[in-house]
């Protein structure tokens, strides 16, 4: 009962404060500042669901845009090319071609390469995951007529929700508010289920876990496509946001930023990869501000100052101090 | 009355080395058999071959009467079969009630609910705490179990692997790394379980092996030397040779 207070307190109060306060943020900040906390929401996503993987499971990916491209450009080819208007059946859509492809991609990742118990070396994995990316980055750039090449789609229109109201750039910030807050809400159930808690043993110590009778193989299949889809609805939310696509929304270059913002927001908390995406985004404003030529050096940058002074992450440094407080007031 | 486990004629080649031949034994339900050897003679390898980590080059392998020569790891741990391991094996960053809470879990169908919290599930609850009475580490549920004595990580490897409450326990090296009185305390958790467990189990410590086992085989250079009650094992000449080692000071010291 005591305890169940106080993780009230301790989990409960924070998210309502900053939810209620990035609600009532458009109200005083100028448009071009919403629509960057709009940018920060949808790789805040985009992070949290790598960290699903790689936090929990412990399977680190280096393709994870390949997702987020394929939700992305699932979402514009369905728009421009085929003609589905209405965001909800587009988001449904777009979410199940993620879904098919990462089922598709999964099996060569675990099966051939493997990673954890039994696989030969993770290295092998990583670098098939990279291949993942630029596989279908290039299959962007080759698939002209659909998807644009290497011009990429762009005019992809604001959103129709089906709900008789015009979107604007101002309303789609409460539109991703609400997609991430749904989102966060069904990861937050998945990794404290028992299904989560299996992820987690797997983390820890796989053949354990086999030997506990637990189909690790399945688990990390399964967990793969989840953090898939996870992060083709960021993808999505991407699309209509800028409304330009390119090839190298699924290479590389932009698997790199979950990276950063798992690395810099720690895989041990589950809302790190957000915090990280806030500063992520506002360097990468400000970099473009004053520094435009100077960009990859900065995000290298980014890499080396937090493994050099905070390996644990961005979102272990705040945990420990939130509950330092919280401790220190009660007492 | 039909062995619950059989191996006929399991062999285990590395390369051109032969780790197992041959081995073929059974062990009835209820039994308490102890497995010794000097190190190297493929103890830790038959266990492997038991527990479905590693395919036998040739022979097969018989759980009530089922092959299961080819079965994965899990599926034996769903047919009743269990192990503990040398080396322990567990869930460093997790605490203590988690990782109770992992193994229990492990057989239950509920195991892939993605939706349901753990944590809030009453019955896993009652059933962790349970568990971790009987082997005397409820007060410490909420530790790191990185942060436990060696003695503690112990106890919890082998409450971790009664947890699917199997009908055949393989125990590693239970005792292993243990003081005299940590390890007198396995024996006698071993000697307590219900004759509804059936025990294999590997060791070097005399004491656990003589207190405990109704009988003992000896494995060497990946064959069996003999096998007997502890009474004969312990008057066997072979055995004196091999495992205690006549010039040598003692049992144990092959010990790792």
């Amino acid at each position: 009962m005591r305890r169940e207070r106080r993780s009230l307190v301790e989990v409960g109060l924070p998210v309502l404060v900053i939810a209620v306060l990035v609600l009532v943020l458009p109200l005083f900040i100028p448009a071009f500042v919403s629509s960057l906390v709009t940018k920060m929401m949808i790789y805040g996503l985009f992070g949290m669901s790598l960290n699903i993987i790689w936090g929990y499971a412990g399977i680190p990916s280096f393709g994870h845009a390949a997702f987020f491209g394929a939700g992305a450009y699932a979402a514009g080819i369905l728009i421009l090319r085929v003609g589905v208007s209405n965001f909800w059946l587009n988001m449904l859509l777009a979410l199940v071609a993620t879904a098919i492809i990462a089922a598709i991609l999964g099996v060569p990742a675990f099966r051939v390469f493997g990673v954890g118990a039994g696989a030969a070396n993770p290295i092998y994995f990583l670098l098939a995951t990279i291949a993942f990316g630029e596989l279908l980055s290039r299959l962007a750039i080759a698939l002209r007529p659909v998807t644009g090449g290497s011009t990429g789609l762009s005019g992809i229109p604001e959103p129709d929700l089906g709900l008789g109201f015009e979107m604007t750039s101002g309303r789609y910030y409460y539109l991703v508010f609400v997609m991430l807050a749904v989102c966060i809400y069904i990861m937050y159930r998945i990794v404290n289920s028992h299904y989560g808690y299996a992820l987690r043993g797997i983390h820890d110590n796989e053949r354990r876990m086999q030997a506990l009778g637990y189909n690790t193989w399945l688990y990390k299949y399964t967990s793969w496509i989840v953090a898939a889809v996870f992060g083709g609805v960021a993808g999505v939310l991407f699309a209509y946001y800028g409304g330009t696509l390119v090839p190298n929304n699924l290479a590389m270059v932009t698997s790199d930023i979950a990276f950063l913002l798992v690395i810099m927001g720690s895989t041990t908390t589950f809302f790190g990869p957000l915090v990280a995406s806030v500063v992520y985004v506002g360097v990468e404003y400000l970099a473009s501000l004053y520094l435009p030529d100077r960009w990859p050096l900065i995000f290298g940058f980014m890499f080396v100052l937090t493994i050099m002074f905070m390996p644990d992450g961005l979102g272990v440094w705040i945990l420990r101090g939130w509950r330092r407080l919280i401790r220190g007031a009660a007492a | 009355m039909a062995p619950l486990l059989e191996t006929r004629d399991v062999s285990v080649h590395f390369g051109g080395l032969a780790a197992l031949s041959d081995v073929s034994f059974g062990i009835e339900p209820g039994e308490r058999l102890a497995l010794i050897g000097p190190n190297g003679a493929g103890k830790t390898t038959l266990f492997n071959v038991l527990t479905g980590q590693l395919r036998p080059s040739a022979g097969e392998v018989f759980f009530r009467d089922r092959d299961i020569t080819h079965a994965s790891v899990f599926a034996r741990t769903h047919m009743g079969l269990a192990r503990s391991f040398q080396i322990t094996s567990l869930f460093p960053q997790q605490t203590v009630k988690v990782n109770a809470l992992i193994a229990l879990q492990g057989t239950k169908r509920r195991r892939y609910h993605p939706f349901r919290y753990l944590m809030k599930d009453k019955e896993m609850q009652a059933a962790a705490q349970e568990l971790l009475e009987a082997h005397g580490l409820w007060d410490l549920r909420e530790a790191t179990v990185s942060a436990l004595a060696y003695g503690l990580q112990r106890k919890l490897e082998i409450a971790l692997s009664l947890a699917s409450d199997p009908e055949l326990l393989l125990l590693d090296e239970p005792s292993c790394g243990l003081t005299t009185t940590e390890s007198a305390e396995i024996t006698t958790l071993i000697k307590r379980l219900g004759s509804k467990i059936t025990v294999l189990m590997i060791a070097h410590d005399m004491d656990l092996v003589f207190g405990v086992a109704d009988r003992v085989i000896l494995l060497h250079y990946g064959k069996i030397m003999c096998e007997g009650t502890c009474e004969e094992i312990r008057a066997n000449q072979l055995v004196r040779d091999i495992y205690m080692g006549s010039r040598h000071a003692g049992p144990g010291l092959g010990k790792r």
